[in-house]
C-alpha cells in the first residue's frame, strides 16, 4: 500500500474500476484512495506482463501475493477481479495483439493460482495463530485456577493472622504421625504452647499491635522449631509436632528452643512487647496412644506448666495425671451422689473439760461411694470448694444436721448442739440467712442448738456482707465458732467486732502439750485463752488425743475439747446411746 | 465473528455460524463490522494529525488489520498504545502480535471496572497520564448493559485524563431501525453470550458528557469525515452510530 508518492497520485480508469469492484467485499484496512493507487500499481505490472515476451506467469502469483497481503481477501473479491480484468483490462489499456487472448487468460489463470494459494496460506495461519491463542488463554486459566486452588488449600489449611498451620492442617499431621501402619517402635512428641498473659499485651497496647506481636512469636516459633510442623490453634496458642522423636530429650530440646525465640522482646511499632510462654510437653510411644490422648495430655501438662508460674516447660507426668484424673471424676460425681443419697454424717463430740458433759457435737460428711467406698471428706471437699459444688453438698450437711439433731432429746438438761461447717462460698452466697432461717423453721431445731464453723479466712475480706449475715445468723441465736484457729492470720483484734460465740484452735497447738517441755506451745495456748475469755469467747482444743493433753488443757482454762480422747466420729446411734 | 465479518479467519466454527445467522437476519451485518472498522481508522488517523501520541483502546478485540498501533505508528512511530480486554483468547492473540512492539501493551482487563484499568501498572508504565491521551471504546458499550452504568464507567475514564485528552466512542443504535429488524438481530444475539445493548443517539451523546464533540457530533459511522462523499451513502444501514470528544481544558 504505502503512501502517496509525492505529487498527485492519479489512479487510472481501469484501477478505479477496480477498486469500486473489490470496495466492501472484505475490510480493507486502508482509504479508498490508497486502494487505488495500490491497484494502479498492480494494473501496471500486469500490462507490462501481458506485453513482455516471453509471458511471465509469476506476475501473476505477484499480484495475487498482494491483493492478499492487503487484505482483498474474498471469494468475491477474487471473483470481481478476474471478471474486470477480463472485461476491461485490454481495452481499457490498449492492450492490442494476436495472441492476447490466449496471454489473458494465462495471466489471468496464474493470478487465480496465487490468490487461492495466497488465501489458503493466510487463512491456515490466522487459523493456527487464534488456536495458539485459544491453547494460551485456556493454558493461563488453568493455571490461575489452580493456583487460586491452591490458594483456597493454604487457605484452608492455616491461620489467616499468622500464616501458620492451622488446628485442621495440624489434626491431620498428628493423625498421620500416630498411624497405626507406623513402625511399632515410633515414638511422637509434642509441644502445645501457650503465650502467657497475652490478653494484657492486647490490653495495654491494643488489639493491633497484639496481633502484630502474635505473627511476630509465631514467625520465631517458626524458625526456631524448624524443621517440625507449628500450628495455631488459636488465640494464643500453639502447638508443635515432632515427629520420629528418638526420647523426651529431643522434645525438650524442642520446647526450649521455642521459650528462647520468644524471650527476646518483640518491638511492633516502636513498643517493646515482651512475651513469655508456657511448654506443656508429652513424649512417648505412638503404639497405644491416639491423637486425642496425646492433645489431652499436652493440654494438661500445659496447665501445670501455667500454675507453677509460666516461662517455662513441664514434662508429662502419667501418675500425676491421673490422679488429677481421678479428682476429675469424683468430683464430677458429687452431684449424683447427692441425688443417690450416697452422702452421711458422722458425730464428732465436744466435751466439757469442766464436768466432762457432752456439749455438742461436730458433723462430719462421709461419701458412700460405690466403687470407692466410704470417703473422708478430704477426699472431696477440696474438690467441691475448687467446683462450687460446695454450696450444693454444704447446704444438703447443713439440712441432714439439723433434721437428725431435732430428735435428740437429753434426760439430763440441753441435748448436745450441732457443730456445721461453713464453706466460704457458702458464707458469701447472698441467701444463706435466708436459707438458715427457714431450715430451723422447717425442722425445729432451736437455734442455740445449732452451731456454724467458719474458717478466719472467710473473714478475712474486705466486703461487709458476710459479716452482715453472719450477725444476723448470730441474733436469730446462733453459735459462731471460728475453726482452725491458729492456723491463719489468727487475729483476736477483729474477732471483737466479729459475732463470734467461741474459737477453735487447731490440732497443732494441742499436740505440743504430749511433751513437758514444750513449755512455749503451753504459754501460746494459756494467753490465746485468757485473751478468748476477755472477749467473752469460748475455746474448743481440737484434736485432744491423750488424758494428758486433756489435763493440762482444763489446767489452761480451755472450755472443751474436741478428738481422739473423748470419741472419734460415730454415727447418729451412738451420739444417741450417749446422751441417754 | 467480527473478524469473521471483516474477512478474516481468526475465528472458530461457533463464530462463523452465529455470524451466518446474523448475516441471514441482518443481511448488512458484515458491512457494518467495515464501516465500524473504518471509522476507528479515521478517528485514529484524525488523532494522530491532531497530535495524539498515546492510546488507550478498551474492548480492542482479535486484532485482524487495521489495528490502532498500526494505523497510528504508521504516521507517528512514536505512539504508545495499551489494548485491553476482557475476553482471554483475544489477549493472548494480542500478545502473540505484540510480541517485539514495546510501544504496545495488552492486558485483560473488564471495561466495567475502570479503576482496575487506569491502576494497571502496564497501563501506567506505558502511558504518561500528565500528557493527553486518547481513549477508545469502540464497537464495545453495547456488550455493557444499563445496570453495570455505562455513563459512570465513562466518569470515572475521564476523570484520570489531561485537558486536550479525547474519548472515541462507537456502538450499535436502533435509531430509525425497523421494529422486525431490531427483534430478528436482537434474538440472534440473545443466543449468543453477548446480549446486545442498543442505545439511542441521544444516550451515546449523554455519554460525551464533559467533552466537546468534534464535528460532526455522534453520527452513523459512515458519515464521520468520511473520506469520499459517496461513501458516507445510506450510512443509517451501518448500524453504529459514533463520534469523538475532546476534553477541554
Ligand atoms: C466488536 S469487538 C471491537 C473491536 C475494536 N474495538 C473495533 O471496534 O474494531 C468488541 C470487543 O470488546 C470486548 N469486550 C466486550 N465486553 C467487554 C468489557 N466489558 N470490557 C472489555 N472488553 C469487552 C470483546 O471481548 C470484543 O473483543
Amino acid at each position: 500500500m504505502g503512501e502517496p508518492p509525492d505529487g498527485q497520485p492519479c489512479a487510472g480508469v481501469f484501477a478505479r474500476a477496480w477498486a469500486k469492484a473489490v470496495a466492501g467485499t472484505s475490510y480493507l484496512p486502508m482509504t479508498h484512495a490508497q486502494l487505488e493507487l495500490l491497484l494502479q500499481r498492480l494494473t501496471d505490472l500486469l500490462a507490462e506482463a501481458l506485453r513482455a515476451e516471453p509471458l511471465d506467469l509469476r506476475v501473476g502469483h505477484k499480484v495475487a501475493d498482494e491483493l492478499v497481503a492487503a487484505h482483498i481477501v474474498s471469494a468475491e473479491a477474487l471473483g470481481r477481479t478476474v471478471e474486470v480484468i477480463q472485461l476491461r483490462l485490454v481495452r481499457d489499456l490498449d492492450l492490442v495483439s494476436d495472441d492476447i487472448e490466449d496471454r489473458m487468460a494465462r495471466l489471468l489463470g496464474a493470478v487465480a493460482t496465487g490468490y487461492a494459494r495466497a488465501l489458503r496460506d493466510r487463512t491456515l495461519d490466522e487459523q493456527e495463530s487464534i488456536r495458539r491463542a485459544a491453547m494460551t488463554a485456556r493454558v493461563e486459566a488453568e493455571q490461575a485456577l489452580r493456583a487460586s486452588e491452591a490458594r483456597f488449600r493454604h487457605q484452608a489449611n492455616h491461620d489467616p493472622l499468622t500464616d501458620l498451620p492451622n488446628r485442621t492442617l495440624f489434626a491431620e499431621r498428628l493423625a498421620a504421625a500416630v498411624d497405626g501402619s507406623a513402625g511399632s517402635g515410633r515414638r511422637v512428641g509434642l509441644c502445645f504452647l501457650d503465650l502467657d498473659r497475652f490478653k494484657r499485651v492486647n490490653d495495654s497496647f491494643g488489639h493491633q499491635i497484639g496481633d502484630r506481636a502474635l505473627v511476630a512469636a509465631a514467625q520465631r516459633l517458626r524458625r526456631a522449631v524448624e524443621p517440625h510442623l507449628v500450628a495455631r490453634l488459636g488465640g494464643d496458642a500453639f502447638v508443635v509436632l515432632v515427629e520420629r522423636s528418638t526420647g523426651t530429650g529431643d522434645v525438650v530440646a524442642v520446647a526450649e528452643a521455642a521459650l528462647a525465640a520468644l524471650s527476646e522482646p518483640v518491638v511492633v511499632d516502636g513498643h517493646d512487647v515482651t512475651v513469655t510462654a508456657s511448654v506443656g510437653i508429652v513424649e512417648r510411644r505412638v503404639a497405644g496412644t491416639s491423637p486425642d490422648d496425646l492433645m489431652r495430655a499436652a493440654g494438661s501438662t500445659l496447665h501445670w506448666a501455667k500454675s507453677a508460674g509460666g516461662a517455662g516447660w513441664a514434662l508429662y507426668d502419667a501418675e500425676r495425671d491421673g490422679r488429677e484424673q481421678a479428682r476429675q471424676e469424683l468430683s464430677a460425681a458429687i452431684p449424683a451422689g447427692l441425688e443417690r443419697g450416697e452422702f452421711f454424717l458422722d458425730y464428732q463430740p465436744l466435751t466439757s473439760l469442766h464436768d466432762g458433759s457432752l456439749l455438742g457435737v461436730e458433723a462430719l460428711v462421709r461419701w458412700r461411694h460405690p466403687r470407692l467406698g466410704v470417703l473422708r471428706p478430704d477426699k472431696f471437699i477440696g474438690l467441691a470448694e475448687e467446683t462450687g459444688l460446695i454450696v450444693q453438698l454444704g447446704g444438703w450437711v447443713l439440712a441432714e444436721a439439723c433434721r437428725e439433731a431435732v430428735g435428740w432429746t437429753s434426760t439430763s438438761g440441753q441435748p448436745p448442739y450441732v457443730s456445721v461447717n461453713l464453706a466460704v462460698r457458702q458464707v458469701r452466697r447472698p441467701g444463706l440467712v435466708q436459707e438458715v432461717r427457714s431450715l430451723l423453721r422447717r425442722t425445729g431445731l432451736p437455734p442455740n442448738r445449732l452451731q456454724l464453723e467458719i474458717t478466719e479466712s472467710t473473714m478475712m475480706t474486705t466486703s461487709e456482707e458476710p459479716v452482715r449475715a453472719l450477725r444476723a445468723l448470730a441474733d436469730l441465736g446462733i453459735r459462731i465458732a471460728i475453726d482452725d484457729f491458729g492456723t491463719g492470720y489468727s487475729n483476736l483484734a477483729y474477732l471483737r467486732d466479729l459475732p463470734v460465740t467461741e474459737l477453735k484452735v487447731a490440732g497443732e497447738f494441742v499436740r505440743g502439750l504430749r511433751t513437758p517441755e514444750a513449755l512455749a506451745d503451753e504459754r501460746i495456748l494459756a494467753s490465746l485463752v485468757s485473751l478468748a475469755h476477755a472477749l467473752d469467747l469460748t475455746v474448743t482444743a481440737e484434736g485432744v488425743e491423750t488424758g494428758g493433753q486433756a489435763e493440762r488443757l482444763r489446767a489452761i482454762g480451755c472450755d472443751a475439747g474436741q478428738g481422739w480422747h473423748f470419741g472419734r466420729p460415730a454415727s447418729p446411734d451412738h451420739i444417741l446411746a450417749r446422751i441417754r | 465473528m467480527y473478524d469473521y465479518y471483516l474477512g478474516g479467519s481468526h475465528n472458530f466454527a461457533v463464530d462463523r455460524a452465529t455470524a451466518r445467522a446474523m448475516v441471514a437476519a441482518v443481511p448488512q451485518a458484515p458491512l457494518m463490522a467495515q464501516a465500524n472498522r473504518a471509522f476507528l481508522r479515521r478517528a485514529v488517523q484524525f488523532l494522530t494529525d491532531a497530535g495524539i501520541r498515546q492510546f488507550l483502546d478498551i474492548g480492542s478485540g482479535i486484532p485482524t488489520v487495521g489495528n490502532v498501533h498500526e494505523i497510528a505508528q504508521l504516521h507517528a512511530p512514536d505512539s504508545r498504545v495499551v489494548y485491553v480486554d476482557v475476553d482471554p483468547v483475544a489477549v493472548a492473540h494480542s500478545r502473540e502480535i505484540l510480541a517485539g512492539n514495546d510501544r504496545t501493551a495488552v492486558i485483560q482487563e473488564d471495561l466495567r471496572q475502570p479503576d482496575r484499568i487506569l491502576a494497571h501498572p502496564d497501563v501506567r508504565a506505558m502511558l504518561d497520564f500528565s500528557q493527553p491521551m486518547a481513549v477508545l471504546v469502540v464497537a464495545v458499550l453495547h456488550f455493557v448493559s444499563d445496570d453495570d452504568r455505562p455513563a459512570e464507567v465513562l466518569r470515572t475514564l475521564r476523570a484520570a485524563l489531561a485537558p486536550g485528552s479525547y474519548l472515541v466512542l462507537s456502538q450499535a443504535s436502533d435509531d430509525g431501525r425497523d421494529e422486525a429488524e431490531r427483534a430478528e438481530a436482537e434474538e440472534v444475539y440473545r443466543r449468543t453470550d453477548s446480549p446486545l445493548w442498543v442505545r439511542s443517539r441521544a444516550e451515546l451523546t449523554g455519554f460525551f458528557d464533559g467533552f466537546e464533540l468534534v464535528e460532526p457530533g455522534v453520527v452513523w459511522v459512515p458519515q464521520w469525515r468520511p473520506e469520499t462523499p459517496e461513501s458516507a451513502e445510506d450510512a443509517e444501514r451501518a448500524v453504529f452510530l459514533g463520534g469523538v470528544g475532546r476534553l477541554g481544558g
